[in-house]
């Protein structure tokens, strides 16, 4: 799934929200042992540099939430009326 | 002016721990505390990944001890931090806990004699002295590293009995209080004072930290319900006279205890009542635990350590520890 495209598709002012949705859904996740340690080290390094909030940094932040967490951020999509998105990344998980 | 430090148990995955380390250093903490028990994610690991990803918060084992970890490795495990990030380090070393220590056949030999010998024994060791040292509980023969150690390390005392407390306000660089009520945190200070006293120093020549149970949530039920989960625990845990004299039923106390023994998790946080909250952590709105924060610098702590539950979303808490306590303390 090329997740910087569906996040290349998000407004920018969406951007703030979904960062809040998707680390929520990331660090209140009891899937733990689904996060690969690269995309943890990645998502830290960027983290690190602040770049989370950002078009890359987003696209680290969906991977992982659809990792640990794929129905929860579906619906967390919809709910921020991102229904492009939402919709496309079901059928990707229908197809997985 | 007061220090505000974070504690995390390492049972979280690293990758969460670091997220709130980086997001707590950036809020205004000045310390972060990892827990050391065996059955945990290891402690010095968890310390070198904050080494590498943050840049400025002071870092520590809060606190480890010396039955399950020899002095010689503590120390070395200390000084090799110290070289990732020179001066961020410090140590925290308690007697353990006794459950921990039983689960693994490890007796908790004379821990007065044992908290000031290895203390001393990891001083000189990473002062890069050959230590030839015997004492009741250990014994060294020229341990001495085989590289430069560089720096001084601050050690911190973890006590909660008088007389541990007045040993660590002896030979402590700072001491870590495991209370969250001002009554509590008064008491485990005057034990620390005749100990500074007794040594020639002044209280404010130590860092006095007191290691909270706590919970900020803006809807203070949802601030209770977390803080419910840890408070349980320490209710189990806490011997008669200490609930006493927080004025809470032995009985109901007990009830919890059966409860967690049987594995009836909902049955123990339910069991738990305002008082015992009240008594054991420091939980509400974030005004609410301002006043209890102010109530405790009363007593004389410098520093103040948030730890678990922290709050019902640890990400929100830390945020709202960052926005509205510290600066309300920092003024």
């Amino acid at each position: 799934m090329d997740y910087g495209k569906l996040v290349e598709s998000v407004a920018i002012q969406k951007w703030s929200v979904l960062f809040d949705k998707l680390i929520d859904l990331i660090l209140t996740s009891k899937n733990d042992d689904k996060m690969p340690s690269q995309l943890a080290n990645t998502l830290l390094s960027h983290w690190q540099k602040d770049v989370l909030n950002t078009q890359t940094g987003l696209t680290v932040l969906l991977e992982a939430a659809v990792l640990l967490e794929p129905e929860k951020t579906v619906a967390a999509l919809t709910e921020l009326q991102l229904t492009n998105v939402a919709e496309q990344l079901k059928e990707a998980l229908v197809k997985t | 002016m007061v220090k505000f430090g974070i504690e995390f148990v390492p049972r979280e995955p690293y990758w969460k721990i670091m997220y709130y380390a980086l997001q707590a250093e950036r809020g205004g903490f000045s310390n972060l505390w990892i827990t050391d028990h065996f059955n945990n994610r290891n402690v010095y690991v968890t310390l070198a990944t904050a080494a590498i990803y943050t840049n400025k918060i002071t870092f520590g084992p809060g606190v480890t001890n010396p039955y399950m970890v020899n002095p010689v490795f503590t120390a070395q495990a200390i000084a090799t931090l110290n070289e990732l990030a020179p001066g961020r380090v410090v140590l925290g070393m308690g007697a353990g806990d006794k459950t921990t220590l039983d689960t693994v056949g490890v007796e908790m030999e004379k821990p007065l004699t044992a908290i000031q010998e290895s203390i001393g024994i990891i001083r000189k060791m990473i002062s890069g002295e050959s230590v030839a040292y015997q004492g009741e509980v250990f014994k060294t023969a020229g341990a001495k590293f085989l590289f430069k150690p560089k720096g001084k390390i601050p050690v911190y005392v973890g006590a909660q009995g008088p007389k541990m407390l007045g040993l660590a306000g002896k030979i402590g660089d700072g001491v870590l209080i495991n209370a969250s009520h001002p009554k509590d945190v008064e008491y485990a200070v005057n034990c620390v004072k005749e100990g500074v006293t007794a040594s020639g120093k002044r209280l404010d020549e130590i860092d006095v930290a007191a290691c909270t149970s706590f919970s900020v949530h803006e809807d203070i039920n949802k601030a209770s319900k977390a803080a419910a989960r840890v408070v349980s625990s320490i209710v189990a845990g806490s011997p008669p006279q200490l609930l006493e004299r927080h004025g809470i039923d032995v009985k109901k106390a007990e009830e919890i205890k059966e409860a967690i023994k049987a594995n009836d998790w909902g049955r123990a946080f339910g069991a738990v009542t305002p008082e015992m909250i009240n008594a054991f952590s420091v939980c509400g709105t974030p005004d609410l635990c301002m006043e209890r924060v102010a109530e405790l610098l009363r007593s004389g702590i410098s520093q103040f350590v948030v730890g678990s539950p922290i709050g019902a979303n640890v990400r929100e808490a830390i945020n709202l520890i960052s926005e509205k306590i510290i600066p309300h303390f920092k003024t």
